[in-house]
């Protein structure tokens, strides 16, 4: 087979080759700073790994499969792998919706050789944590048919526009599947529809898996302990980049006014409503209030935003949700490591003291001002901005007048 | 929030004061004298601040027309002071360090000939640096509160809006509320961040009145704040403009790989030069869903 040729070994082999080889024991005779260099090593790499300036694919559809048959009740991950599974999808969820605004997520369970799908694809993750909360006292039973599982998610992915990007992402405990039908035919219409799936397996690698994976062009990784399956999962958080086949369009989008309560004044919108969202729950969840963002096509009343419209259909968001994700496309240069030789005495950002420890200081290209490593990481993975380059002016400010001018009518 | 549940009376609270003193906003270039009654509040509500709790922390920014930097505490060489009759040296020291900072960094400070607008956004995300670093450095089970306040007569800026942004997500990620005082003008976009972090943004109707102004609405912690009558908060409009005329609008067209928004329909987008595809109505993905 072609792929067998293009792994050499397994993914979880080479991350731990000759590990001993790299740990030295410092002047103290501890092994302590050595580990922790070689952590700070990996998480630079990968942070270098970043391609920049590709086109990315923001809006993204994505159904985690989540395995609820009997081998997920293996106490291997503390306490049960379930129990640890649904804990570090909670908090994927919200990361994931904190990094990629305008998608959405939906969730499906295999058990019992059936696939239940729990929660449609939807992009508020309020509700899909409150379902994680609730999983965790779900029985688990039977095996699981991954087919199922695929199928289903297949049905609305397909359904999803051009222009989003399609992915499935399993977390799998089991090693045995049963199906009703031949999985290469799932397989192939997945890749036709080119849904990426990608696999994280609780316990062993199984080739069905991995040809899955490898011929929807997804990531297949089987776990080594918990911090390494917290590491799997998280990757699949930031964005990816589009391929070919995906289209490119302009999507309508509705900008709702928020209608707050001292909106009084205004006599149109003042009165009492239900929000859309909360309709068909408990009565006691409605509330029936001024509150809200209406929808500008059909006037239908939300509490909460990103939404896509019941009525009418319209995806409506709100400036900032746009504004989030614009660090994936408009990333920041990679520092440079250059070795301590007390070119400063402090970090710029935090203004921590430089020791002989620190060994190594980051360097921003542009504005050329010294970092410590923690800085550094901070400002790649969440600020998302270099404090020389936005404190301190780098050029003579020539159009102020004309930017101001625009800007005021950007945000008002 | 919601985020503010899980702290407790005990807990240590890093107030993180971002002065303006910039000589080119308004207030100072009406009246130069401004800045150190300006200053003498802000010193007297951080010592405020300290005062609440020993175990509380300070820090103060300065935010200059040449680049930002720390007033207090200094990360260069410390003063020497003597005590003052009648006054706790801690706060002493921290006047004295403010002042002494703060002039040092006028007199090295380039002449300007026109006005430049301050890079409070990068000041701000030198603070969030800052906070982080006093978190780790925490010992294991105490639970840092930390909250940024500008005080700022500057405008609006234009080409800081990423960095503002980039720094109110931040600041919400890192559970740190944002306040605003501003002195002169209405700020727009700090206001967005003050409503996405949950503080309190409060334009000063009479600049003599500061210091009152600042101890009544901000030196409450924000997990008390709820429990006071303190001014409503104002309303915010996040309604998006288009790239394409700059006019707000609310029904627009958004690129699916940079995120422009566009007022009308075009082939190719102006920001990323993507062809699009032919427009074809836009089906509702409703009914799919339902499926």
């Amino acid at each position: 087979m072609a792929e067998d040729d293009e792994i050499k070994e397994y993914r979880w082999e080479t991350g731990y080759e000759k590990t001993w080889e790299e740990i030295q024991e410092d002047d103290a005779g501890l092994i302590a700073s050595s580990i922790h260099d070689i952590i700070q090593k990996a998480k630079r790499k990968r942070q270098e790994a970043k391609k920049k300036g590709s086109r990315l694919g923001m809006m993204r559809h994505i159904y985690i499969i989540l395995d609820c048959s009997d081998a997920m009740s293996m106490p291997d991950l503390k306490p049960t792998r379930f129990i640890n599974a649904v804990r570090m999808l909670q908090l994927f969820v919200e990361e994931f919706f904190d990094q990629n605004p305008i998608s959405q997520l939906g969730i499906i369970l295999l058990k019992n050789k059936r696939a239940e799908k729990v929660a449609d694809l939807a992009g508020n993750y309020k509700n899909h944590i409150k379902i994680f909360q609730n999983l965790t006292k779900a029985s688990l039973t039977g095996e699981p048919s991954i087919q199922n599982g695929l199928d289903l998610a297949l049905q609305t992915l397909k359904m999803i526009p051009a222009h989003a990007s399609r992915e499935v992402l399993m977390v799998l405990g089991s090693l045995t599947t049963c199906d009703p039908g031949d999985i290469e035919e799932t397989i192939q219409s997945l890749k036709q529809e080119n849904v990426r799936c990608s696999v994280i397996s609780l316990s062993a690698e199984t080739r069905i898996m991995r040809h899955l994976t490898l011929e929807t062009s997804g990531i297949y990784s089987a776990i080594l302990d918990e911090t390494h399956f917290k590491d799997q999962l998280f990757q699949h958080i930031e964005p990816l980049q589009a391929t070919n086949s995906q289209e490119c369009s302009l999507i309508k989008m509705g900008f709702p006014h928020g209608v707050v309560q001292d909106a009084s004044s205004k006599k149109d919108q003042s009165m009492m409503s239900l929000c859309m969202c909360h309709l068909e729950s408990n009565s006691d969840k409605r509330n029936l209030s001024i509150i809200g963002y209406f929808c500008p096509q059909c006037q239908a009343k939300y509490c909460e935003l990103p939404v896509e419209c019941v009525v009418c259909g319209l995806t409506l968001v709100l400036a900032p949700h746009l504004a989030r994700s614009y660090h994936h496309l408009f990333p920041i240069l990679n520092f440079i490591e250059v070795p301590n030789q007390h070119q400063s005495t402090h970090c710029f950002a935090c203004q921590k003291q430089f020791q002989e420890s620190d060994k190594h200081l980051y360097k921003c290209p542009k504005c050329e001002k010294h970092y410590c490593n923690d800085c550094d990481m901070f400002i790649h993975d969440t600020l998302h901005t270099c404090i020389g380059c936005s404190s301190v002016p780098q050029r003579p400010q020539m159009n102020h007048y004309d930017n101001n001018r625009i800007f005021k009518n950007v945000i008002l | 929030m919601s985020t503010m549940a899980e702290t407790t009376p005990d807990d240590p609270s890093l107030l993180v004061i971002c002065v303006d003193s910039n000589p080119s906003q308004g207030i100072l270039r009406r009246n130069p004298d401004a800045l150190n009654s300006i200053i003498n509040c802000v010193t007297a509500f951080g010592n405020a601040h300290l005062m609440h709790k020993p175990q509380n922390k300070l820090a103060v920014l300065s935010c200059h027309h040449n680049g930002s930097k720390f007033l207090y505490p200094s990360p260069e060489k410390s003063l020497e002071i003597r005590q003052m009759d009648g006054q706790y040296e801690f706060f002493t020291f921290v006047e004295k360090s403010i002042k002494f900072n703060l002039s040092e960094l006028i007199k090295n400070a380039p002449k300007i000939v026109n006005n430049v607008e301050s890079m409070l956004a990068g000041c701000l995300a030198m603070a969030l640096c800052y906070i982080v670093r006093v978190k780790k450095a925490q010992p294991i089970g105490t639970n840092l509160i930390s909250r940024i306040l500008v005080v700022t007569g500057s405008e609006d800026s234009a080409h800081q809006y990423m960095t503002y942004m980039n720094v109110f997500f931040t600041a919400q990620k890192e559970r740190v509320v944002l306040d605003i005082c501003t002195l002169d003008n209405t700020l727009v976009l700090l206001q967005q961040g003050c409503d996405i972090t949950g503080g309190h943004y409060l334009k000063v109707p009479q600049l003599d009145g500061l210091l009152q102004y600042l101890l009544w609405i901000f030196l409450p912690e924000p997990s008390i704040r709820s429990k006071l009558a303190l001014p409503p908060a104002v309303k915010v409009d996040y309604r998006a403009a288009c790239f394409c005329h700059r006019e707000l609008i609310d029904i627009g067209f958004v690129c699916s790989v940079c995120l422009s928004i566009f007022c009308k329909f075009s082939p190719i987008c102006t920001t990323c030069s993507t062809v699009f595809k032919v427009p074809v109505p836009i089906k509702p993905k409703k009914k799919k869903i339902k499926t």
